[in-house]
């Protein structure tokens, strides 16, 4: 999936009052081939698109540019009773081309139309306030929670003044999360240790059939490759990790394929997670991907109330993929997990952690 | 609108073309015109040389009941079928909430009657607090076309949009095979078991007929000692365990390690849900302090048998 190509986007939504902002110009003359049209309320459209059969379906097609009234800086909201890891996301941009049948999104958004925020100066200053009240600790900070970190990058370039707004703040890891292969800004930038371009990576059969739009695996891994050979330092997250007959192969594969080509030493850390997801979800998944099977397997229902596979399958999964991590060189890789409890990260990982600072430091440390 | 005294045999009740409701008891009404008699006239319209019910059809058929005939009528003169259809949909809707199956006979008819979809969806639905969409739309449609026990048991149930939908996702067969045990169930147990259903099917990729000719579950539904309830809970704690393999082997291991080290009834051995927590709770109570010790004693000597950490290490040793 390329941001820009013949197919998307349809075209640029630009509501009334963001017209003026030095960033929708910019948009706007980069992509000059793409229609566009003027809106006085960007709600009217959202609840436009809602109305139709398939609102997400729908919404991946434009981009509307807006401004961001709240805040662009927040904690990641984690999951309640489940181990977090003090991260923080920007909300630059949210939603994304690509369709990924277990996205949360679909239940988490309320607009499905892939939106820009392009009030940047304010992304800046709220940044600036964010990090000097966090002086004196290490911060793990990225784009990539409610969107792609560069699925649309080739339209918004977002990619190269994130970059250079954290390349000199050695304290803080700035991560870039995707599936896609848009490096080209990347590339163009000049890389610094604190600089994470992370990939989201799953087995190869469910890349293709739950992935939908997304690159292949193999592309994100030679993209990663790419930025490695650029200087920048490369992660992994391997979420979600989904069950189905043949799933440890499936993963184990695309961990040598990783591990065999990169050096460990450039990979910042690896997370695992497995499929978890808000019961509101399951029907949405159900109409809008009636063949996918992902959403029957054993799933119980966690303390945080979302749908998760039942412990001792968890285990076996996590146990699988770190062993095979640990004994195949990736011994000195930090592995951490997405919204588990301490019971997994004590049995799998032998670790105790005592608190979600405790995890930050573990994968802020050391840093470069 | 003129009023007239018409016949209840001359009112073709067959022609339901603006019936929204269906599915209703008539004790009441029928109590009431015993009572009181017909206060309220029915609505009706000549159409095909024929007068055609439009409003008060639990009226009219109460009538019908008790032998009450000739009626005072309102006459409408309107010919469009549409304005017909909105007079009643309008007066209904000022004195009641509709049910979902009603909601459904209702969209269904305003498209029969020439309403553009993106008109009803934005200008109806949110009257019948519905979400404003065409995907809301398309299911309410789909409930109309439901079969009329299916959709009489919706009525009566109250069931909730989530499990008609999944009621929608069955076949005609499938749905009335169900329908008996659906009926005496609760709406959380009824869900349960069309959810059981649905996913055991597709995980196994069976038919839902086929799991319901399946030979464990063809033993319960021919079993003559248990009643529709017992067997419609049966069969959903038999599709339990078929979507949950991994946790009903833990939970059994569980049990039968209770039992193979004798735990004593008065205390409450229970793990959390799901297994989720790794902690475990011991729950008793005692009269005095002797007996306190004494239960504190009869835990202690549990805890020394092997049986007992074989217990709390699961589920994680259970591949061991």
């Amino acid at each position: 999936m390329t941001g820009k190509n013949n197919h998307f986007p349809k075209k640029i939504f630009i509501e009334r009052n963001s017209i003026n902002f030095p960033f929708t110009k910019k948009i706007l003359e980069n992509n000059s081939d793409v229609p566009t049209e003027v809106i006085e309320n960007a709600q009217n459209l959202v609840e436009e698109i809602k109305s139709l059969r398939d609102p997400w379906g729908e919404g991946k097609k434009y981009i509307l540019l807006t401004t961001q009234r709240g805040e662009f800086v927040k904690p990641c909201p984690c999951t309640p009773h489940y181990i977090g890891c003090n991260y923080f996301i920007i909300n630059l941009d949210i939603n994304c081309p690509m369709d990924c049948t277990y996205c949360i999104l679909q239940q988490y958004l309320t607009n499905p139309v892939i939106t820009v925020y392009v009030n940047k100066e304010d992304l800046w200053n709220q940044l600036d306030v964010f990090l000097s009240n966090r002086r004196n600790r290490f911060i793990r900070i990225g784009t990539g929670e409610l969107g792609d970190s560069l699925a649309i990058d080739p339209i918004t370039e977002n990619s190269k003044d994130l970059i250079s707004y954290f390349r000199k703040k050695l304290d803080i890891l700035f991560e870039l999360k995707t599936k896609s292969i848009n490096i080209e800004n990347v590339l163009e930038t000049p890389p610094a240790e604190n600089i994470i371009i992370a990939w989201s990576l799953n087995s190869e059969k469910i890349a293709q059939e739950e992935e939908i739009g997304a690159p292949s695996v193999d592309e994100r891994i030679n993209a990663a490759k790419r930025v490695i050979s650029r200087g920048y330092r490369v992660a992994f997250h391997f979420d979600p990790i989904i069950l189905y007959p043949g799933w440890e192969k499936g993963y184990l594969q695309v961990l040598k394929c990783v591990l065999e080509s990169i050096d460990p030493a450039r990979i910042a850390w690896i997370s695992l997670g497995t499929l978890r997801f808000h019961p509101s979800l399951k029907p949405i998944i159900r109409e809008r991907f009636p063949l996918t099977k992902i959403i029957y397997g054993e799933f119980i229902s966690g303390k945080d109330g979302k749908l998760r596979y039942f412990k001792s399958i968890r285990l076996e999964i996590y146990k699988k993929i770190v062993d095979y991590i640990r004994s195949n060189k990736g011994k000195k890789i930090r592995i951490y997990f997405c919204m588990e409890n301490k019971e997994i990260w004590e049995k799998i990982l032998k670790r105790k952690p005592t608190g979600n600072e405790d995890i930050e430091k573990y994968l802020s440390s050391p840093l470069g | 609108m003129k009023t007239k005294i018409l016949d209840i045999g001359k009112i073709c009740l067959e022609d339901d073309r603006f019936r929204i409701s269906y599915y209703f008891s008539l004790d009441e009404i029928v109590l009431s015109l015993r009572k009181a008699g017909l206060i309220q006239p029915p609505v009706v319209s000549f159409l095909d040389n024929h007068f055609v019910l439009v409003s008060g059809w639990k009226r009219v058929i109460g009538c019908r009941e008790i032998s009450l005939s000739p009626l005072p009528v309102f006459l409408l003169e309107e010919k469009d079928e549409l304005k017909i259809f909105l007079l009643t949909f309008y007066e209904n809707l000022s004195i009641r909430r509709y049910k979902i199956i009603e909601k459904a006979e209702i969209l269904k008819k305003l498209k029969k009657f020439g309403e553009e979809e993106r008109y009803i969806v934005k200008n109806y639905m949110p009257l019948l607090e519905i979400p404003r969409t065409l995907r809301h739309l398309d299911s309410y449609i789909k409930i109309s076309c439901l079969e009329p026990e299916i959709k009489r048991l919706i009525n009566e149930k109250d069931m909730p949009f989530y499990s008609i939908q999944m009621l929608v996702e069955l076949d005609a067969e499938e749905r009335l095979l169900l329908l008996p045990f659906l009926s005496p169930l609760g709406q959380n147990k009824q869900k349960e078991l069309l959810e059981g259903l649905l996913e055991v099917s597709k995980k196994e990729g069976i038919t839902i007929k086929k799991i319901l000719n399946s030979s464990d579950i063809t033993k319960i539904l021919n079993s003559k000692n248990l009643s529709y309830c017992q067997k419609g809970d049966k069969i959903r704690l038999m599709l339990n365990r078929r979507k949950y393999p991994a946790f009903f082997s833990w939970k059994d291991s569980f049990e039968s390690c209770k039992k193979r080290i004798s735990w004593p009834e008065e205390i409450t051995l229970k793990p959390s849900r799901f297994f989720e927590d790794d902690e475990i709770f011991v729950r008793f109570g005692f009269k005095d302090r002797r007996q306190f010790l004494k239960r504190l004693s009869k835990l202690r000597e549990l805890a020394d048998k092997g049986e007992f950490s074989k217990m709390i290490g699961l589920p994680y040793d259970r591949k061991k």
